[in-house]
């Protein structure tokens, strides 16, 4: 029966051609591209000089880059918990028997994530001020004291990885909400029923039952979730800079940097192929884990 | 009825584009060049609000436009941090505009890329060239070739604006000359919940062109930095400028003079501080100035009428320019090498800049701004002026000594490895040695 509706081979490579082509030149023709700027120096302009592996040998010396893949480790860390877990656990309270209006909490919970990240930055530069929101509502609850000179400066001091983090949680957490949520309504209700039956309570519907049968949905958000924050740079942008100094700097941000501010186009390539191949490492890396760690409890 | 109130209104607007190019005139030579020219610029309408040097530039460029109709003036504004990124990415593809601005220190690695062309005669046969203040070519000249008509105002990069009222409370008439009277005083000020001195490097090239510019002028003179730029001998690591670091870290870490979150609200936030009074000074640019005292001017006339100015207070163990603050233009109007191939569109291009720096422009900068171009615009009627351009004015051209802004020269990827380090350095997180050797090591491997 499906071979019947299902269209010829040339049809469906007519269909695919369009976005196969656009795919090819925005996507992996920069890509080669880059790659071939890697090696070269090149400061802009039409005079490019072929220096072998010189950008190569200078990245695996550069503390700043390393610094900054370090900082997208933590986004990473950061975001898998606060993104995707606060996203379950949020989603385990909203599809409970008890939770009234769901789609309500669906449509506000995603409505961050429609934000753009420019306002979002904005947004929390405002509430990270020093006599800024966050500051003036911990003064009301008497939490910090004296003028708003002596207040803490989130941006400022060593928590700033947490601080540009913070935003970024807040911002995807309804985007995997909506994942989540589409993923377990697809989940039979008969299960939960007989678990209840069986005297289950809450959390263990959601360790022993939902997250086993999800495991696949939670390894695409794990994907997304970490090719999302090894290439962070708008919020950051906006935020910090990077700064101060180097204290928020992430792979992308100093790519950016490098070419543009510095106008350094053929190590700033360098850079996004690092990105590009850290970034597959890492997602490899996590899903070979998730992959081995489950074994034995799908066994 | 409504057909003489559409009279009217079609008469007002007439006059007012009347007056509008009339306030303005270029010179309409004849150009044989029928087509398009590019142009891209930083002088957005927001931007020339209040900005003298904005204001000008769109207000010669749109009567150069309408002096020559036969030309397609293609025009790309966008603002100025946007600029900076778009004209590197398009410099990078070898696509620049026919016209547009150059930054000083982008001057040698685009001339050696031949993405400018060499303006060296063309300026000496400008029938300005007599009225040129040839001072402000340097940071667009190199190895004896200049590649840019330096444009918009000269304005200085480092002012001291404060509050006089404020100061006078706490036992100033003036502004301090020295940072330990400034220390002094953050006394009375901290217990008051004000902060002494507002300032913001959020952005990371603040402190450098708003502070250790002339600061570091201070402690150097300006040979060191002359040196540096014709790569004659002077390093960032010298001792004077290992001295200079090691005071902007000890004013801005050490004491409480600064607001302590200085390193990560950018300018325009710090002079929000000054303005709305939880600051009694601020230091920033001629930009800033421009902004404070037209902002207070509209909104609290007593506060407008107390700004004074001030150059930074001198440091205990700095020996050079006690009054110098840096000054200069940053930017000059450069065109495309590519456009040189039609003898017309290059006649265009050249005319086009010649008039965006010359009488028009400055005329136009000095009778409403009490500003200054590249070309003199002769004595300049102060008296029609407020109170507090008229000392701004004084401040800047006449009372002071000048000194060269540091990132209109060398190149940005040792500002850029500089300022980041600078920030850095202001947080905790390095030292004046070494931000020094980072900056000499950046020097070396990219100048």
């Amino acid at each position: 029966m499906l071979n019947s509706i299902r269209p010829n081979k040339r049809t469906i490579l007519l269909y695919l051609f369009v976005p196969v082509l656009i795919f090819v030149f925005t996507v992996f023709y920069p890509l080669c591209r880059a790659v071939i700027y890697s090696f070269f120096e090149w400061k802009g302009g039409p005079n490019m000089t072929f220096n072998g592996l010189a950008n190569y040998r200078m990245l695996f010396a550069d503390k700043v880059f390393w610094q900054a893949f370090w900082h997208n480790i933590y986004l990473v860390v950061v975001c898998i918990i606060g993104q995707m877990g606060l996203a379950f656990i949020l989603v385990m309270f909203a599809n409970s028997r008890l939770t009234h209006a769901k789609a309500i909490h669906r449509t506000f919970g995603f409505f961050p994530s429609t934000i753009s990240a420019v306002c979002i930055g904005m947004i929390w530069n405002i509430i990270y001020l020093q006599d800024g929101l966050l500051n003036t509502v911990l003064n009301r609850l008497g939490l910090i004291t004296g003028n708003w000179m002596s207040w803490p400066n989130w941006l400022g001091t060593g928590n700033v990885m947490l601080a540009v983090s913070i935003p970024l949680v807040w911002q995807y957490i309804g985007y995997y909400m909506v994942i989540m949520f589409s993923a377990i309504a697809g989940i039979d209700s008969e299960i939960f029923e007989s678990a209840e039956i069986d005297g289950a309570n809450g959390f263990q519907k959601a360790v022993k039952i939902t997250l086993p049968l999800i495991k696949n949905t939670i390894l695409v958000c794990l994907t997304l979730c970490i090719a999302g924050n090894m290439k962070a740079f708008d919020n950051i942008y906006v935020m910090t800079q990077g700064g101060p100094g180097t204290a928020s700097m992430v792979m992308a941000m100093y790519g950016y940097n490098t070419s543009f501010r510095d106008s350094n186009l053929g190590y700033g390539s360098t850079i996004s192929v690092a990105i590009f191949v850290l970034s597959l490492a890492v997602i490899g890396g996590s899903q070979w884990l998730v992959k081995r760690t489950t074994k034995g409890v799908e066994a | 009825m409504k057909k003489l109130a559409c009279f009217l209104l079609c008469l007002v607007m007439l006059c007012t584009c009347i007056s509008a190019f009339a306030a303005t005139d270029v010179a309409a030579n004849d150009l044989a060049y029928k087509g398009t020219l590019s142009v891209m610029h930083f002088s957005t309408s927001e931007e020339s609000e209040g900005n003298g040097g904005s204001d000008g530039f769109r207000t010669v460029i749109a009567a150069w436009n309408a002096a020559h109709p036969e030309i397609e003036l293609n025009e790309n504004v966008i603002a100025n941090a946007e600029y900076k990124t778009k004209i590197a990415a398009l410099a990078a593809a070898n696509d620049l505009p026919d016209v547009f601005l150059l930054q000083g220190m982008n001057t040698i690695a685009w001339s050696e890329q031949g993405l400018v062309l060499d303006l060296t005669d063309i300026i000496a046969q400008s029938p300005y060239y007599a009225d040129y203040n040839t001072a402000y070519f340097t940071p667009f000249t190199t190895q004896g070739k200049t590649y840019g008509y330096p444009v918009l105002t000269g304005g200085t990069c480092t002012v001291v604006i404060y509050d006089k009222a404020m100061w006078k409370e706490a036992g100033y008439d003036a502004f301090p000359t020295t940072w330990e009277e400034v220390e002094k005083a953050s006394e009375y000020f901290n217990a008051q919940g004000i902060v002494t001195v507002a300032f913001g490097n959020g952005g990371q090239w603040q402190m450098n062109s708003d502070f250790v510019s002339t600061l570091g002028n201070r402690y150097t003179g300006p040979e060191w930095f002359a040196s540096l730029i014709a790569k004659e001998g002077a390093a960032f690591t010298d001792e004077a400028f290992v001295a200079c670091l090691k005071e902007t870290k000890r004013l801005f870490c050490d004491t409480k003079i600064f607001n302590s979150n200085f390193n990560t609200v950018t300018n325009e936030d710090a002079r929000e501080y000054y303005i709305a009074g939880q600051a009694a000074a601020f230091i920033g640019g001629n930009w800033d100035e421009s902004y404070i005292a037209a902002t207070l001017k509209d909104a609290d006339a007593e506060k407008w009428a107390n700004i004074g100015f001030a150059v930074l207070p001198q440091p205990a163990d700095a020996t050079k320019a006690p009054t110098s603050q840096n000054i200069g233009l940053g930017y000059a109007v450069a065109i495309n090498p590519k456009i040189a191939e039609d003898a017309d569109k290059l006649a265009a291009a050249i005319d086009l800049a010649q008039e965006l720096t010359g009488p028009a422009f400055s005329s136009y900068v000095a009778e409403n701004y009490a500003l200054g171009g590249l070309t003199a615009a002769g004595e300049v009627d102060l008296s029609k002026f407020d109170q507090i351009t008229q000392d701004f004015y004084n401040w800047s051209y006449v009372d002071t000594e000048t000194c060269e802004i540091y990132d209109s020269y060398i190149n940005s990827a040792v500002w850029g490895v500089f300022n980041q380090d600078l920030q850095a350095m202001l947080n905790g997180d390095k030292t004046a040695e070494e931000v020094a050797q980072n900056a000499q090591a950046a020097y070396e491997a990219n100048y």
